[in-house]
């Protein structure tokens, strides 16, 4: 005789599928929800105050009690410290995702992952102090900076925030490529390099694109940790020792005092809207990478 | 590639050979030091931050109010609306993701809805902290008049880690084989039924160590609170406020405000107390999320 689920096991059935499609349904909601808002509240600067758009992204003059929200400033900041991040950890995170999948020993691989999350797991501003007290009079005494607060002091401060995501994606992607790959290579005489260099990361190249871009994204998006060192002046930088401002940072340093219906808090959410619109196109990316590999 | 069918000379080919084995190694060597670095990097964090702040954090240093002006206060608030503000967090946290995690991964047939979530919970992983810190700023504080709130605060982190969550719910339940679904489905249970008395039970070490260590990154998230739960203690009322409409600054909040913006005299103490603090934090979580997952699965699997 065949069992069938009785009539309250139905009902019950029937419940945990809509409380759980609910809970779905509420994610979508939330993003929704954000998007709309922060979409009205950055959008004021343009329909409110009558400031062209190309004012506010174009401009390097950041001066909204005058009328002149130019965030040119804090877009190149933005860009210059995550370039810089990206260059140094990218490489060192890719490397490190290579050794975890191919060359690890068994005992070390079970002693850099906890490691790594640890490195996750340690707040922002902690790394914040760590390069303000260990790493800006380092490059004071070191680079000939004057205060030690700026670019390059704010870059290594973030190559070391973005490892952890580069090494663990990268090592996801060297994973999943297939073992024939690298058997077929190496029966062909190649070194372990050869194999590596030639076959693996070509192979798991779109893997390897998603982790840089998300070491992006976590770079764009880190604010204390680079406002503790970047030294705060709305200035575009001269040099890798100049103190610059970036998006987040300029937000975080100004909102507190910001008056509300300000022109100056309308720039600031007019940066915080860019900083989802640049958000949502990294996962768009994202997603295109992993559509080509699959 | 050259083919082996092509005639070369003995030496030519030797010299590519050793040229060959050299740079195996040096790239051996220098993925080794790479890897290596890393560790050594943690530990040189670990050590530099109990150097400084072991001197510091003393009973007193841990549970006395802070002090706004003069030298010599605590964190003892900050640390309790750290734990309040994580411990309302995960309340919100919790069922949401776990039940859209497991929509996403037991019930979703793919289609343009699974993608939305999808998309959406990857946007929502993406979106800067302070960025969510604005949304909750316009939303809680200002919209709904809440002011600076623990609940303001704590609802604006659920947004930002519904996604982590998610994704540990998803993975936890992926690592439960398909046959013992089969199994329980053949002998005549619904669905859910599999889900709760099958499927979640034999994911159960997984998830408790995936929601312990996302509790971890909780604890210490920053940005999105300076303008939600506020950067200052509930001042005239009781130090340990439990109401989630009172101002609410945690332990990460505290050490970025007194450094950045504070007045008191010994902000570099009080700096290198909350940091040496808020590591050891993150350390407890992370091992209790692993001593928790091996317990939970040698009692499940009897090994």
């Amino acid at each position: 005789m065949i069992a069938t689920p009785s009539s309250r096991a139905h009902f019950q059935e029937n419940i945990a599928r809509t409380v759980l499609f609910a809970a779905s349904v509420l994610v979508v909601a939330a993003m929704a929800v954000i998007v709309i808002y922060l979409a009205s509240e950055g959008l004021r600067l343009f329909l409110v105050d009558h400031i062209s758009p190309l004012t506010f992204l174009g401009s390097p003059t950041f001066d909204p009690e005058s009328r002149a929200p130019g965030a040119l400033v804090f877009i190149v900041g933005t860009l210059s410290v995550t370039l810089f991040a990206i260059a140094v950890g990218g490489p060192f995170g890719v490397a490190v995702g290579i050794f975890l999948s191919q060359l690890a020993p068994k005992r070390l691989a079970a002693l850099m992952k906890p490691s790594i999350e640890i490195l996750v797991g340690i707040p922002s501003v902690v790394y914040g102090w760590l390069g303000l007290t260990l790493l800006a009079p380092f490059t004071r005494q070191h680079f000939g900076s004057q205060t030690g607060f700026g670019l390059l002091t704010a870059g290594i401060v973030l190559s070391i925030m973005i490892l952890p995501t580069v090494i663990s994606l990268s090592e996801d992607a060297l994973h999943s490529v297939h073992v024939s790959l690298k058997e077929g290579s190496m029966a062909l005489g190649a070194t372990r390099w050869q194999t590596i260099f030639h076959v693996l990361l070509p192979a798991a190249r779109s893997g390897l694109l998603v982790a840089i871009i998300l070491g992006i994204a976590r770079a764009i998006g880190e604010a204390l940790a680079v406002q503790m060192v970047i030294g705060n002046s709305a200035v575009l930088p001269k040099g890798l020792l100049s103190p610059t401002s970036t998006l987040t940072t300029e937000i975080v340093t100004d909102m507190g005092s910001a008056q509300a219906g300000s022109v100056m808090q309308h720039s600031l959410f007019s940066m915080a809207f860019l900083l989802l619109l640049i958000a949502m196109l990294l996962i768009v990316a994202v997603r295109a990478a992993l559509r080509r590999a699959a | 590639m050259t083919t082996i069918a092509q005639a070369e000379p003995l030496l030519a080919r030797r010299r590519v050979a050793s040229r060959r084995r050299f740079a195996d190694l040096a790239a051996t060597g220098v993925l080794w030091m790479a890897a290596c670095s890393i560790v050594l990097l943690l530990v040189f964090f670990i050590a530099y931050l109990f150097y400084l702040g072991a001197g510091v954090v003393s009973w007193h240093f841990l549970t006395a109010p802070p002090s706004e002006i003069t030298a010599g206060g605590g964190i003892g608030p900050q640390i309790f609306n750290s734990f309040y503000i994580l411990f309302l967090t995960m309340l919100f946290t919790v069922p949401i993701a776990m039940g859209s995690g497991i929509y996403l991964q037991e019930y979703a047939r793919p289609g343009v809805f699974t993608t939305a979530v999808q998309f959406c919970a990857e946007s929502l992983a993406t979106i800067p902290s302070i960025v969510m810190g604005l949304f909750g700023l316009i939303v809680f504080v200002t919209l709904l008049h809440w002011h600076f709130t623990a609940l303001g605060g704590a609802l604006t982190l659920t947004l930002l880690n519904l996604p982590a969550l998610m994704r540990v719910t998803q993975e936890g339940l992926s690592s439960v084989p398909l046959i013992m679904r089969e199994g329980s489905m053949a002998l005549g249970a619904t669905k859910w039924q599999t889900i709760r008395r099958v499927v979640l039970p034999s994911a159960i070490a997984p998830l408790t160590t995936g929601i312990v260590l996302v509790a971890g990154r909780i604890f210490g998230e920053t940005a999105a609170l300076i303008y939600t739960a506020g950067v200052s203690v509930s001042a005239g009322r009781s130090a340990y406020d439990w109401s989630p409409f009172h101002t609410a600054e945690t332990l990460s909040v505290h050490l970025w405000y007194t450094h950045s913006e504070g007045l008191v005299p010994d902000a570099a103490r009080i700096g290198n107390g909350s940091a040496l603090v808020l590591l050891v934090m993150v350390l407890i979580f992370n091992i209790l999320a692993r001593v928790l997952g091996r317990l939970l699965s040698r009692r499940l699997t009897g090994k």
